[in-house]
């Protein structure tokens, strides 16, 4: 797949070393358009919005956030916690603004299923449709985080 | 198929003259001296082709920077009166519209080609670059080291208690530039040959992970600094400290400039934490009750462990300020720690009296 100059630029940005140590796109070695593509279509069967996901991995960053570093139990079936380091990372995609530097992991108590995410990664997913590469160190794929964060899905429906 | 082969050659021929016009922009096209005007004062007589940002670090004038003139992270901006030409593509998604309007520019992307009159603050004018040698590494716990550095050359750094440097991480690995993150000085103004640094591995870090896995003591680097407003305020107001992770660096070099000028404000240093194996320095921070006049340190742990013996404060730092301070209204407070510590903190506060104009954090936090 064919992709803009814009989106090259991008995409090496998200390259190891340039904004942070292994990047943004793990294993994957295909053109950054074929990844949003690819993610966009798997949400839309899901019958979610990039917006919906982001909404829900902010729910469970602002409650962690309040652990100041501790875990923090949500709805009786999550546990989070915050960590988070002074700095801030730049987007990848060209705008202002620095994020929070810092990781959020997420434990499902009935399921012990787990999740990891980056203040940043909130802010790709609900701008950009970007859910990392494959084998990054936080790719979020979006059935799992649908089927973890308990979000309303065909099946479910 | 012809279309094919006509669109093939239209590109090639397009991608070939924007080789020729790049080469010959490097080879050919001499912008001679140019001048530098900064604060309709200062004039520098510089060779022109670079960019701004590069140009004024080859004239020791140290413009913050965070992602190695990539463009990304909008800290290099300055105020151009005149000589930078329009706008550029690669400039609009760091500059808000008041910006725009204002003159201001991202000074990695623009070229020095011409005279140039620019606006700085004094406070970037008086940074300097220093070699340094690293004398010590040690290890505070698990994730957190102490460096230890000399300065060579210039062999002196006059700085504030509480200001922070910028750090230089050589290239290394897959990171291809030079990176620069910003490290508050945990040590004692009083010694300006000597800076400690306290830094937390972080996950990822480029910066971080160079220096937990392959800095080593002996070796040399270049620091720039000192940087922020982050310092103790000339004022009578009592003084409240509240820390968490390495936010313990600017507030120990403030303990040292008290205790070194017997400051008779009454201070107290609320420090969290999550277990006992998360603290360091803690016999330090206790022992500076002996030398500060009115001084009380107030260590928190958030979910000790048995075996860690805790008879301190327990549950998080902001609920241990919560009980120790009624009244808000009259202190200044010091917050250094994660963005979360800092708006848990003013969170904290603010409903007991807190103001802006009496609390200080680093911008970079």
């Amino acid at each position: 797949m064919k992709q803009s100059p814009e989106l090259e630029d991008i995409q090496r940005k998200m390259q190891p070393g340039r904004i942070s140590l292994n990047g943004f796109l793990g294993s994957d070695r295909r053109p950054l358009a074929e990844i949003l593509d690819h993610d966009h279509n798997r949400v839309r069967k899901l019958r979610l919005t990039h917006q919906e996901i982001a909404d829900r991995l902010k729910f469970f960053m602002k409650k962690a956030r309040r652990g100041l570093g501790t875990p923090v139990t949500v709805e009786d079936d999550f546990v989070v916690r915050a960590e988070e380091w002074r700095g801030g990372m730049p987007c990848p995609w060209p705008h202002p603004g620095l994020y929070r530097k810092g990781i959020i992991t997420l434990q499902k108590l009935s399921t012990g299923e787990k999740l990891q995410w980056t203040p940043l990664n909130v802010h790709m997913i609900r701008e950009h449709g970007f859910y990392e590469g494959r084998r990054s160190d936080c790719r979020l794929d979006p059935e799992h985080v649908a089927r973890v964060l308990n979000l309303r899905t065909p099946d479910k429906l | 198929m012809s279309i094919v082969y006509a669109l093939l050659i239209v590109v090639l021929l397009s991608c070939g003259l924007a080789v020729l016009i790049l080469l010959a922009e490097a080879v050919l096209v001499d912008y001679g001296e140019c001048t530098i005007t900064i604060n309709e004062d200062e004039e520098l007589k510089v060779e022109g082709g670079k960019t701004l940002l590069a140009t004024l670090m080859e004239e020791d004038i140290f413009v913050p920077s965070a992602c190695g003139g990539r463009g990304s992270c909008g800290l290099c901006k300055v105020q151009v009166e005149e000589g930078a030409g329009p706008i550029l593509p690669t400039e609009t998604p760091q500059l808000t519209d008041e910006e725009m309007e204002s003159n201001v520019r991202l000074s990695c992307q623009i070229k020095v080609r011409s005279d140039i009159s620019i606006s700085l603050p004094e406070e970037i004018l008086s940074l300097e670059q220093y070699e340094v040698r690293v004398d010590k590494i040690e290890e505070l716990n698990y994730d957190t080291r102490l460096i230890g550095l000399e300065l060579l050359d210039p062999p002196e750094m006059d700085f504030t208690p509480g200001q922070y440097i910028q750090l230089e991480t050589p290239p290394y690995g897959k990171t291809p530039e030079p990176v620069y993150r910003a490290y508050s000085i945990a040590s004692p103004a009083s010694e300006p040959g000597h800076l400690d640094l306290i830094i937390r591995r972080a996950p990822n870090g480029i910066c971080t992970t160079y220096i937990f896995e392959l800095l080593e003591e002996g070796q040399t680097l270049n620091i720039n600094g000192p940087h922020g407003e982050f310092y103790l305020r000339d004022t009578d107001r009592e003084i409240v400290f509240i820390a968490g992770g390495s936010g313990v660096a600017p507030i120990r070099s403030i303990l040292y400039q008290m205790a070194e000028e017997q400051i008779e404000r009454k201070a107290t240093f609320f420090y969290g934490a999550n277990e006992m194996r998360d603290f360091y320095l803690q016999d330090q921070l206790k022992e500076f009750e002996n030398k500060i006049p009115d001084y009380t340190y107030v260590p928190a742990l958030a979910q000790p462990r048995p075996e860690d013996d805790w008879d301190g404060e327990r549950g998080l730092v902001t609920e241990a300020v919560d009980s120790w301070i009624e009244d808000a209204s009259f202190q200044g407070f010091y917050l250094c720690g994660s963005p979360g510590l800092i708006d848990a903190a003013i969170e904290t506060l603010t409903p007991k009296g807190l103001t802006e104009d009496r609390t200080f954090y680093d911008k970079f936090t």
